[in-house]
């Protein structure tokens, strides 16, 4: 902790030096004083390389006739297969099913963003005007509460209220009703895996907007009540305004996400009868891979994946950060 | 604490028009309906857990146990793996989250400040390693390279650090205001020691949220606790759950081979209880944790950064 | 500061280190042998890796999913007490098997031996991810090759090279009816059938009967039902009913010789407009396609189905949880076998086949003490498999053993998770033995195969049980039999039609099906 001192005159001898020699000196110097901020780093930088970059090295294989065991190892193989361009990719966006998997996840996405986007926003503004706090309170955890359960348990929670002969399907046929084949009827599978999603969800970012409702400046409701303007017109002029980059934030975010997210619900909850309108990108990528041993294939798809889903995501971020002046990095 | 009981006052002095009126009342209505969807399968899974097996095999319990009973919940603690199951999960939440947190604050913390040289080149390397994945097989060699596997490090290593999760606390540093950490730094503090002792008791809100997020990744992690586990003894919550889900009447079976004869059983016993059973225990632990971080939540939970 | 900072760096990274070694102390154990396993000489003893003998190693199991311990269960330590080795056992998940697998396998996982299907096998023997075993079965397991299997079995446990590449664990029985259905009878005869039908047609117009008199009360027909042993076996439409339109296998020879896919069977058509008459008239279970065993059996147990597909698995719990739940007797439980078709055609494929094979991934350090456990197993199969005579079974006046319960079932009621190689003659000498573990298995085993009506049901010869692995085998097949599968299941559902027949071609094609036969047609050919 005695550095000052001995930073000062490091600098007033950079004050002799050339332009360039100066900012190595300054860059040497600001290391030196603060390289407790860079030890800081390699515990994360660690876990980035081993477990997220090193991975990466698989990618080639997107290229390759992947042989696993052609060498001593499978991680050795990787290197010593045969390159083949882009074999994969072309064989890939030949097939009938690459053009489904995709129409489902975008599908299954925006239903998702359509139905469930709103949602929250509105219960972030009516959880608002309650005005028992123990009631609001209890609202709240409730609904935030399934965000704690992993899609196994919300399958098995489902699974036993929607199956044919579950109490739902008890209730509609007991009024009359056609018992309704949850999760093997095209027409409905997409429903129930927005309504589980939107299960899941909303209580979590119900609480995202209650934050930023709380940062709205309360002097402007007093202001508003002043001049005589009713509940709507305080939500419409001042949370709503109060809300939007918040919600625009989150819109843009939503989209960005679109082919990242989703791979376990839909592995937990999906089956052969409804693969024509459930198979994500991801979820074929596991079941070609590691069911059918087609490794390349599946990398070929992955990578396509990824790099699409980076453009948006990146896409997505830089939109926010010029429009709104916020991002997530 | 009196002024505020004043403002209050002053309020329910104002008569609330129509608009108010309405809008009131729509929230309770809306909300408590929300609340129920959210709470009632649930209730219903815990019902079936506490239920004679008769009435939960004909479709009979709705949200509130019929034919109490607690031998299912006695049978799933006692007699089945459960407590091995919950004892890894518990291991690998607590130890993993400690590491993932700490990693995450020690992370964001250089990055979010503005006059660091390297930052973006590093921030955009997490950016970066968030979409772009190798895929299953290549991740799962590593780890197997690394002889972890089938061990709790398996479990928490790959995923100690979540980029989103960093990020937000990086941002929530970037909001705080600059003229604490100067005057800190005045007084001769290093960044350590601002980190630590001024940076830190400030962000609360934010590490407990990140603490949450943390937890629930790693206590409801199925798929690679599946794929980087093999033997019994190191199978998590969520594997012996889908297990049982796919399996309960296997359960069963085993049941009665080991001795027990199926009439003490079957009245009470069903593989629908079972399963119920298993996941009403799975949902207490974390439940639990729950009041500990809900009054930082709202505080910690700002999505996105502020920038000038 | 700066200390505790750099503490608290260092008890992160002891944190994962620490971690990491805790798994260091079990390969580091002797690895002093080579593989040289592959090298093959044909002339002289083989050269092969040296024994490490019981007690100085710790061999690694992988089998498939069980709800029990395997390594807690009483019969790892009759197995231990009578080998001398030590084994780690290791399971599949229930879902998601094949996957897991291949990830085990391709990642390097360090198992010894892996008990697989005879399918899953192929994959792994296409990937090359196996060890050959002729030398050291040669040097280690005498006993092994000796226990009867004809060079047939053999055979179609090699690869291309020629090596052989895993030990057989064969179906006990050569001629069960392994998939049958059981009826609520109490049911039936309150909505006027007395008996149990054998022509489609009576099947159909019971359906029909138990719709009308029922309605939506009960499931009529629940399924389907899977067998876990073999891949192929997990069909969506009960063999049952396939049984009556002469259909028996995925892959068939016509009376022209000509290898046939099931899909281009004359029959297919009528076979699946049957289905989806019987899911438009509501005589199914519209959860069909996301049925699993487990629903299966909770359904039928908790009395919700009247008729359910299953084998005699189903009494070891739903059947007895059944009668338990609902008070009835042995009378009231009826069984439906293969059912003929109008013009008396009803064809089952004989059961003689592998129900897992054992093998010993590359990445095995055992191979050696594997095989020689194989050996000391299979010569100590009776005290393993079955147990001690006066404790666990007595002989009977025509010298079959009689199992005594439930000592019997208790002790030895798992040891079939512990087979991994089987001698030729266990299927006729111990395991009648092992079926009679509860009297409701015995009680639907004896129903439907033991009181067969052979004269009706006729039995088809499996011409490629014991065909060896090939290439393109390997490769499709599994996806082939998928897509079959679930192509069968969306008619089930009702979202598939025979329409749509000509779409499932396409793809096939398109999916190396043509490939497939021709070499099941050359290895027919071949055979004749």
């Amino acid at each position: 902790m005695k550095q000052p001192p001995a930073n000062a005159l490091a600098s007033r001898n950079a004050g002799t030096a050339s332009p360039l020699t100066r900012k190595c000196l300054s860059m040497a110097n600001y290391f030196r004083q603060h390289w407790v901020l860079y030890a800081m780093l390699i515990p994360g930088l660690f876990f980035l390389f081993v477990y997220k970059l090193l991975p990466l090295w698989g990618l080639q294989i997107a290229f390759k006739d992947y042989k696993m065991f052609a060498a001593e190892t499978p991680w050795k193989a990787i290197t010593e297969s045969a390159w083949v361009g882009f074999k994969h990719f072309r064989k890939l966006f030949g097939s009938s099913q690459f053009a489904k998997v995709l129409r489902n996840t975008l599908v299954i996405n925006f239903l998702k963003i359509l139905w469930l986007f709103p949602i929250p926003i509105l219960c972030a503004i009516l959880l608002n005007e309650i005005r028992c706090r123990i009631y609001q309170k209890l609202c709240q955890t409730m609904i935030y509460v399934p965000y704690f359960f992993s899609w196994v348990l919300i399958f098995g929670i489902f699974y036993s209220l929607l199956g044919s002969y579950g109490i739902v399907n008890s209730l509609i046929s007991a009024l009359g009703g056609e018992r309704i084949n949850f999760f093997g009827d095209q027409g409905v599978f997409r429903s129930i895996l927005v309504f589980t999603e939107g299960w899941k969800e909303v209580g979590y970012n119900t609480v995202i907007y209650l934050a930023a409702i709380t940062g709205i400046d309360p002097t402007l409701y007093e202001a508003a009540k002043m001049d005589g303007a009713n509940k709507f017109q305080q939500i419409l002029n001042i949370t709503l305004p109060g809300l939007l980059p918040t919600i625009v934030l989150m819109l843009i975010m939503k989209v960005g996400y679109i082919l990242t997210t989703g791979f376990e619900q839909v592995l937990v909850f999906y089956n052969p009868s409804v693969y024509d309108v459930a198979d994500i990108i991801e979820t074929y990528v596991y079941r070609i891979g590691l069911g059918q041993a087609d490794f390349s294939l599946a990398t070929a798809l992955g990578l396509f994946n990824a790099v699409v889903a980076f453009v948006l995501i990146v896409g997505a971020n830089t939109v926010s950060k010029k429009t709104l002046g916020r991002s997530i990095w | 604490m009196p002024n505020k009981i004043l403002k209050k006052r002053k309020h329910k002095g104002i008569a609330l028009d129509a608009s108010e009126k309405f809008v009131t009342g729509l929230a309770y209505v809306l909300m408590t309906i929300f609340a129920l969807i959210a709470i009632l399968p649930c209730l219903h899974v815990v019902s079936k857990a506490f239920s004679k097996g008769t009435y939960v095999a004909q479709g009979a319990v709705w949200f509130w146990p019929r034919g109490f009973q607690l031998e299912t919940i006695r049978y799933i603690l006692f007699e089945t793996q459960f407590f091995t199951a919950l004892k890894n999960t518990l291991i690998v939440t607590i130890v993993g989250t400690f590491i993932s947190v700490v990693v995450s604050i020690s992370t964001a913390y250089p990055l979010s400040k503005p006059s660091f040289r390297g930052r973006r080149p590093v921030t955009l390397l997490y950016v970066f390693s968030m979409v772009f994945f190798g895929g299953i097989v290549p991740a799962y060699m590593v780890v197997q390279m690394l002889g972890i596997l089938d061990t709790y490090a398996a479990l928490i290593l790959p995923f100690a650090i979540v980029q989103f999760n960093m990020f937000i606390v990086k941002n929530y540093f970037e909001g705080l205001p600059e003229t604490i950490e100067e005057s800190a730094r005045i007084d001769g503090a290093g960044d350590l020691r601002i980190l630590v002792s001024i940076v830190c008791p400030m962000s609360t809100p934010v590490i407990a949220t990140v603490t949450l997020l943390y937890a629930i990744n790693y206590w409801n992690n199925y798929f690679h606790a599946m794929m980087y586990t093999q033997s019994t003894s190191m199978k998590t919550l969520q594997v012996y759950l889908y297990d049982l889900i796919n399996s309960g009447a296997g359960f069963l079976e085993n049941l009665t081979s080991g001795g027990l004869t199926t009439s003490s059983l079957s009245s009470n016993i069903t593989a629908e209880g079972l399963t119920a059973a298993a996941v009403t225990l799975s949902i207490i632990p974390i439940i639990a944790l729950y009041p500990l971080v809900q009054r930082f939540l709202i505080k910690g939970i700002t999505i996105g950064s502020v920038k000038g | 500061m700066k200390k505790v900072f750099a503490l608290f760096l260092c008890l992160v990274m002891i944190l994962s280190m620490t971690a990491c070694g805790s798994k260091a102390t079990t390969e580091t154990k002797p690895a002093n042998t080579t593989d040289s396993a592959s090298s093959g000489g044909q002339q002289a003893a083989p050269e092969v890796p040296a024994l490490k003998g019981p007690g100085n190693v710790t061999l690694k199991r992988l089998g498939y999913n069980t709800a029990f311990d395997p390594n807690t269960d009483i019969n790892a330590k009759v197995l231990e007490e009578s080998t001398g080795y030590h084994v780690e056992y290791f399971m599949l998940p229930a879902e998601n098997a094949d996957e897991k697998l291949l990830m085990d396998i391709s990642g390097g996982a360090d198992y010894d031996a892996v008990n697989v299907t005879i399918n899953q096998f192929r994959t792994l023997v296409a990937q090359g991810a196996l060890q050959p075993l002729d030398d050291l079965l040669e040097v280690y397991g005498q006993d092994i090759l000796n226990s009867g299997h004809s060079e047939d079995v053999w055979n179609a446990l090699r690869g291309e090279d020629g090596h052989i590449y895993a030990v057989p664990y064969m179906y006990p029985a050569d001629h069960e009816i392994a998939n049958f259905m059981v009826a609520r009878k109490d049911l039936c005869e309150a909505a006027g059938i007395t008996e149990m039908p054998t022509t489609i047609d009576e099947f159909y117009d019971m359906l029909v009967t138990l719709k009308k008199f029922y309605g939506d009360q009960y499931i009529i027909l629940s399924g389907p039902f899977y067998q876990a042993s073999e891949a192929n076996e997990a069909w969506a439409i009960p063999k049952t009913i396939t049984a009556a339109f002469g259909i028996y296998s995925d892959w068939m020879v016509n009376d022209e010789g000509k290898v046939i896919y099931m899909t281009e069977h004359e029959n297919f058509p009528k076979m699946v407009e049957f289905m989806s008459k019987l899911y438009k008239e509501g005589l199914i279970d519209p959860d069909w396609a996301v049925n699993t065993e487990a629903t299966l059996k909770e359904k039928f147990s908790s009395g919700k189905t009247i008729i359910c597909c299953g084998n005699r698995g189903l009494g070891d719990y739903a059947m007895p949880a059944l009668m338990e739940n609902l008070k009835l007797t042995w009378d009231d439980i009826g069984y439906i076998s293969a059912l003929s078709g109008p013009d008396g055609t009803c064809k089952y494929m004989e059961t003689t086949a592998f129900n897992f094979v054992t093998c010993i991934p590359k990445s095995s350090k055992n191979a050696a003490d594997v095989v020689n456990w194989w050996n000391l197993r299979i010569k100590d199969d009776l005290h393993i498999t079955i147990g001690d005579e006066g404790v666990h079974f007595n002989y009977d006046a025509n010298g079959k053993i009689d199992p005594i319960n439930p000592i019997f079932a208790e002790e030895r009621g798992n040891s079939y998770w512990y087979l991994d190689v089987t001698s030729a003659t266990w299927g006729s000498e111990l395991w009648p033995a092992r079926v009679r573990k509860s009297a409701s298995q015995w009680h639907a085993f004896s129903a439907v195969t033991v009181n067969a009506d052979t004269n009706r049901i006729e039995f088809v010869t499996n011409e490629f049980k014991f065909k060896p692995a090939t290439e393109a085998y390997s490769k499709y097949n599994t996806t082939l039999f998928n897509d079959l599968k679930d192509y069968l299941l969306q008619v089930m559902a009702g979202i598939r039609t025979i329409g749509d027949l000509k779409t499932f071609t396409s793809d096939w094609t398109n999916a190396g099906g043509e490939e497939v036969r021709a070499e099941l047609q050359a290895y027919y050919d071949s055979n004749k």
